[in-house]
């Protein structure tokens, strides 16, 4: 289903896009390269780089008008493997001789950055363009996705002339300093619609095991918090309990996202004879905030700047 | 006694002057404090980097570390003031010399060892948010809340690079 929307997201693109900051054009490109990344068939590498650390990863992806598949082979250090089938990960962990198997939702993954719906998009960023420059032997174009306000990071994307993908992408704090980048270092567009390719390589002599899962859904309000202040642009999108080992009452777990950036706020009773955590701190592109609210122990972990784990920590409201 | 001391980092007393300021340091924890102070607040004026809050913890190991190199001086001091009465101008001055190279060895260390952690991004976030007085380190944190939030909400990056590890 979401992939008819592609179809008419193509059709959105020759339609006029009114009334945001940045003009039609500069509009029409960014939503072209949302879509170009799920619809196109391509091969390449890639490079990730978030602080100290740098992986290069091959990428391969098909769309055969119904489904989507990718598969992105990290090329340094542990070979880890991330199959995307129509936004369902899995991802193959190699992890102390054995392959640990991991369940992930697909979101905001490169080259598929963006959301095919650029609304939340449009709200909270302003767009305008820059130069020509190359990159990975192709032409781009520069746009600065830039955010409107304090509340999440800024981008600047090269997108390929010819074909509107997405070959480089570069996360901005206020500072303009980089907290994060993805680039194409080599692509090609492919052809052949063969998909003996989209599975992990198997190591037959370790052994694969599931990851182990400690959450369940949950959706209920519950009676001893609210919710009262959040960013503006920030959504929950989802909402779960976590055994954790150690602790005596599961943590409530909700995640909010503006489409670009997701933060995780942490819910759980305050335990007898453990400090309570009050602080914030900021490593790379991840803030933390943590501290107290009532009887709770509240902590916030997000891709967005330090003020904004601390509001979305202090719209949690203790309820007696 | 800290009066004397601050005097001392100034170079307003001879250190031939100075040695049982020097032997009280070695054996008063509070004046060694206040030696370290007094050259925090000279470096600050100065402007100096600034110093990480391990700095003086160090420094005192390093000097703790080297008590030889005082003590045959400060016994050599004694010995010379009392074979000279007024010790001569020169010979003065080349005690002063070796209980000045004495010091700045030790200080070097300290230097040295600030420039690691200098290096260290993440040491000099703490040390400017402490300045602040807002509490900071990521480790107050476990680390299975940043492990759950990549599990559970990935960022562009997460899938491909290993959970951060927080510094140490």
């Amino acid at each position: 289903m979401l992939f008819k929307r592609f179809l008419s997201l193509v059709a959105l693109m020759i339609l006029s896009v009114s009334g945001q900051a940045g003009s039609t054009d500069q509009w029409q490109t960014l939503q072209k390269m949302a879509v170009a990344a799920h619809v196109l068939n391509y091969q390449g590498i890639f490079v990730c780089q978030t602080g100290a650390q740098s992986k290069s990863v091959e990428i391969k992806h098909i769309y055969n008008g119904h489904d989507e598949f990718a598969r992105n082979v990290v090329l340094d250090g542990s070979p880890r493997e991330v199959l995307n089938q129509s936004g369902d990960v899995v991802i193959y962990n190699p992890k102390n001789e054995k392959i640990v198997i991991e369940k992930r939702r697909g979101q905001n993954m490169f080259p598929a950055i963006l959301p095919t719906d650029l609304d939340s998009i449009k709200a909270n960023y302003t767009l305008k363009a820059g130069e020509i420059e190359r990159v990975a032997d192709r032409q781009a174009q520069i746009l600065f996705l830039e955010s409107k306000d304090n509340l999440r990071y800024s981008y600047k994307f090269w997108v390929d002339s010819e074909y509107g993908l997405l070959l480089k992408s570069v996360m901005l704090n206020n500072r303009n300093e980089a907290l994060d980048s993805m680039a194409f270092t080599q692509l090609t567009l492919i052809k052949s619609m063969e998909l003996d390719w989209f599975k992990p390589k198997i190591d037959g002599k370790k052994a694969y095991v599931m990851e182990d899962v400690n959450t369940i859904a949950d959706k209920q309000d519950s009676p001893h918090w609210r919710l009262k202040g959040l960013p503006e642009g920030f959504v929950k999108v989802d909402q779960m309990m976590r055994a954790v080992k150690g602790k005596t009452w599961p943590v409530t777990h909700l995640i909010f996202s503006d489409g670009l950036a997701s933060v995780s706020l942490f819910i759980e009773p305050l335990e007898n004879g453990i400090k309570p955590r009050n602080g914030r701190s900021l490593v790379g592109n991840t803030s933390f905030y943590a501290n107290v609210a009532g009887n709770l122990q509240i902590t916030v972990v997000g891709e967005v700047p330090e003020v904004t784990v601390a509001k979305i920590a202090n719209a949690v409201v203790f309820v007696k | 006694m800290t009066e004397q001391l601050s005097a001392l980092a100034d170079n307003e007393i001879e250190l031939a002057d100075a040695e049982h300021l020097l032997a009280s340091m070695q054996a008063n924890s509070p004046a060694a404090e206040a030696w370290s102070r007094y050259h925090l607040i000279g470096d600050v004026m100065r402007g100096t980097p600034t110093l990480s809050a391990d700095f003086k913890a160090n420094l005192m190991a390093k000097i703790d570390m080297e008590p030889t190199v005082l003590a045959p001086n400060a016994a050599w001091l004694k010995s010379a003031a009392k074979a000279d009465g007024n010790a001569s101008k020169s010979g003065g001055q080349q005690i002063a010399w070796s209980m000045a190279a004495s010091f700045a060895a030790v200080l070097v260390v300290g230097f040295m060892v600030l420039q690691a952690q200098v290096a260290d991004p993440s040491l000099n976030a703490n040390v400017a948010a402490v300045e602040a007085g807002i509490p900071t380190n990521a480790e107050f944190i476990p680390a299975e809340y940043l492990t759950a939030h990549q599990s559970s909400a990935p960022s562009s990056t997460s899938y491909y690079i290993q959970p951060a590890s927080y510094p140490n």
